[in-house]
């Protein structure tokens, strides 16, 4: 169609626009961020329904539940941050093509993931046989708690089998010291999953 | 670039070659322009089925003691109708429909960010339909489309149904909102700033992290009704020291907003209509643009203005009166930029234009008695009437679904190639606006008078207005019927509308009608405002478009 020069238009080769237009253009980093945010935003809400149900009830824990032993909870978080900084190191090191150094912390990650699952399950059996508390069973408190914290293993589960597939993926060669997205996404998931362990620990154990 | 390399590394997914079978072309489409029609269809088959439960409604107010249906059933009817009008009707034609078609076209891109997401988000939506209406089944969720416990907790399994379908519609509403974002954040054509966006990508930009954001924390509130009321673990019920006002706090924080999610696209829908038809520049774009975004930031603090009654603390009440109060700044801002836009056009009353001045008045009524509910006092005569009940079917009905009525008219050339009969487009318009105005302004006055909403029986005094309104609410139906007649013989036997019927200035009108399955030859590149009407287009890169020129590599591989 006739289209008017302007006075201000460029005689730009369009193929060339084309080109770069196409090339520019990897969006899964930005879509899994925004996938992220709104996981925050789930996270979030549970978090305001417990505080909200917590600042309603008659004090916390509620009457004939025991304080949560926080010295457990604190050592099974720190295998959770460790895990988050060997990621951390195992990335650094896919950049600088130590294959062996990072497949060695990987490995590593995924067993202090696994770890922190089996820290968890000691937790919530104790719980359950010991003080007899549950999910359903202990009112407000059993719900926000295996809920929330539920919900945080649950992440860190599908974590560790995430995190297995992309070893798996890199010792076949679906990475390259250039082109890594899905280990990006990995850490970052990693990452993510630490940081809300930072909000539940202080929620749950501290406050 | 070779075509292996586009394909080949993953980048650039939306180029995709252009499939061959007519199961991956029409049904399994990765193909935005595809993917938005089913969309448009699947809505327009919900609006039929959840028409015809408000029918029924106004069949049993026909009479005082009512005698159609029981009162179980009176119930679980007004409660589908309202979650499939919100969620099945209203924001996947919005967002999933004209969103998915339009804006990227009007972009200037190939397709959406992540066209596979998009299909699956697509086809959540159908299921998630189909699992709410068959909720009726094992008896339909009974505590209207809000589900306040405890109520929901008690209602029949169909109330866990309606839990998981609308979870799911949430997961593809967000799913949408990343992949919209994403799109328009990083795929605009060369040149195509942020205040050269046409203000359908404005509204669609606006409303993309309402989706995102405002959808996950209603996914929260669901799946705790959820868990529930199948593990009896105690969120809710106040008997085992849970809240009833939790799920308000939690329902209404993704449902204010959810209310700019249907209505800012369609706001998005008028901007585009009133300058075409107008043949005006838009007056006031940035005001139009912005406003949006602060209507979405503030539509995100209002939510404890639906529970005055529900014993909010009295130093709570006042802030989210003025918040709300607050929001009728940026939407007057529209309204008045809207009006200043016609004031001096050359205004061509087709009947996409008689939607959108329809529109104009419509919503602005709305919008005040919206402004009157935000007020403590007022809100404690009329909550839980049928002025509530008017109002909300003014800004839904009388705005979003107007909206989509304008947008139709408007975009269906650009989807078919024909355009729809102007004659009964113009008898749909008048049927429509009278039998609306018919139905719903009665009740302005019955809910002030004290008639309850959610009742299939009410005092004989109110029953000559009720009459009133179901005889009108037939005449409403009758437009939509031919509105849909219009439809389905338009598409066969329209007249032959071209690439560009309207003489409209944004870019899905400079490409053919309907679009090339890869929409531009060429990316143009963008040189100012598309609503400037007396100057040439701002574009540069088109002069292939409308010719046998070849097209681009990429999109004719196998």
């Amino acid at each position: 169609m006739a289209v008017a020069t302007l006075p201000h238009a460029q005689t730009a080769d369009h193929g060339e626009v084309d080109r770069l237009y196409a090339e520019t253009r990897d969006l899964r980093l930005n879509g899994f961020l925004l996938f992220l945010v709104s996981d925050v935003v789930l996270f979030s809400s549970f978090i305001f329904a417990y505080l909200y149900m917590r600042n309603t009830g008659q004090g916390w824990p509620p009457p004939g539940i025991n304080r949560l032993d926080v010295a457990f909870a604190a050592l099974n978080s720190v295998v959770l941050f460790g895990s988050g900084a060997t990621m951390h190191y195992a990335l650094e090191n896919w950049k600088h093509g130590n294959f062996g150094r990072y497949a060695g912390l990987m490995v590593a990650t995924i067993v202090l993931g696994a770890m922190f699952l089996c820290g968890q399950g000691y937790e919530y059996t104790t719980l359950y046989f010991r003080e007899h508390v549950s999910w359903a069973g202990s009112g407000i408190f059993g719900a926000s708690f295996f809920t929330l914290t539920g919900m945080h293993g649950f992440h860190v589960f599908v974590g560790v089998w995430y995190l297995t597939v992309l070893l798996l993926q890199s010792v076949h060669g679906v990475y390259t010291k250039q082109k890594y997205f899905g280990l990006t996404a990995g850490t970052l998931y990693w990452h993510f999953v630490d940081v809300i362990w930072v909000v539940l620990f202080s929620i749950f154990y501290l406050i | 670039m070779t075509v292996a390399a586009v394909h080949g590394g993953g980048i650039a997914d939306h180029i995709h070659p252009e499939p061959q079978s007519f199961i991956r072309r029409y049904i399994f489409s990765i193909d935005h322009k595809i993917i938005g029609i089913q969309y448009i269809i699947t809505g327009f088959v919900f609006l039929v089925l959840s028409g015809m439960l408000a029918e029924l409604i106004r069949v049993q107010l026909m009479h005082a003691n009512g005698g159609l249906v029981s009162n179980d059933t009176y119930n679980e009817i007004y409660s589908v109708h309202g979650s499939a009008m919100v969620w099945l009707v209203i924001i996947p034609l919005v967002t999933g429909g004209f969103g998915n078609f339009v804006m990227p076209l009007q972009i200037g891109a190939r397709d959406v960010a992540f066209p596979w997401l998009n299909m699956l988000s697509f086809w959540m939506f159908p299921v998630a339909g189909l699992m709410l209406f068959s909720s009726f089944l094992i008896g339909a969720p009974v505590a209207g489309w809000t589900e306040y416990p405890p109520m929901s907790l008690q209602a029949g399994p169909g109330t866990s149904m309606w839990c998981a379908a609308i979870f799911l519609i949430g997961v593809s509403s967000t799913l949408t909102g990343i992949n919209f974002l994403v799109t328009i954040l990083k795929m605009r054509a060369p040149g195509m700033t942020f205040t050269r966006m046409p203000l359908f990508v404005w509204a669609q930009l606006a409303t993309a992290p309402l989706s995102m954001v405002a959808t996950t924390a209603l996914a929260a509130a669901l799946a705790a009704l959820f868990i529930e009321r199948q593990f009896g673990v105690p969120f809710y019920d106040p008997t085992k020291g849970g809240s009833p006002i939790l799920w308000q706090h939690m329902f209404w924080f993704y449902s204010h907003p959810a209310v700019y999610i249907m209505i800012l696209p369609a706001f998005g829908i008028i901007s585009e209509v009133l300058p075409t038809f107008s043949r005006k520049p838009i007056f006031g774009y940035k005001m139009i643009a912005f406003s949006s975004v602060a209507i979405a930031l503030a539509g995100f603090m209002v939510w404890a203005h639906h529970m005055f009654t529900s014993g909010l603390a009295p130093f709570l009440q006042l802030p989210f009166m003025i918040l709300t109060f607050v929001i009728g700044v940026p939407t007057g801002i529209k309204i008045f930029s809207w009006m200043a836009t016609l004031w001096g056009g050359k205004i061509h009353f087709t009947s996409s234009m008689l939607f959108a001045i329809g529109f104009l008045a419509l919503f602005t009524f709305g919008g005040i008695t919206g402004i009157l509910l935000a007020a403590v006092p007022f809100d404690f005569h009329v909550h839980g009437t049928y002025f509530v009940v008017a109002h909300f079917h003014y800004v839904l009905v009388g705005g979003s679904l107007m909206g989509i009525f304008a947008g139709t008219y408007y975009w269906f050339p650009k989807m078919t190639g024909r355009l729809m009969n102007e004659f009964w487009g113009r008898l749909h318009f008048w049927l429509f606006f009278i039998g609306f105005n018919g139905t719903f302004l009665p009740m302005h006055w019955l809910g002030i008078l004290g008639m309850p909403r959610r009742v299939p029986v009410y005092d004989p005094q109110f029953q000559g207005w009720n009459q009133f309104e179901s005889i009108m609410s037939f005449v409403m139906t009758l437009g939509i019927l031919i509105f849909f007649a219009n439809l389905l013989v338009s598409i066969r036997n329209g007249k032959k509308g071209g690439a560009n019927p309207w003489n409209a200035r944004t870019l899905e009108w400079q490409i053919p009608s309907p679009p090339h399955y890869y929409n531009f030859k060429n990316i143009p590149a963008v040189y100012a405002l598309p609503y400037d009407f007396s100057e040439p287009l701002p574009y540069t890169g088109l002069e292939n478009e409308l010719t046998d020129s070849p097209a681009p590599a990429t999109a004719g591989a196998h």
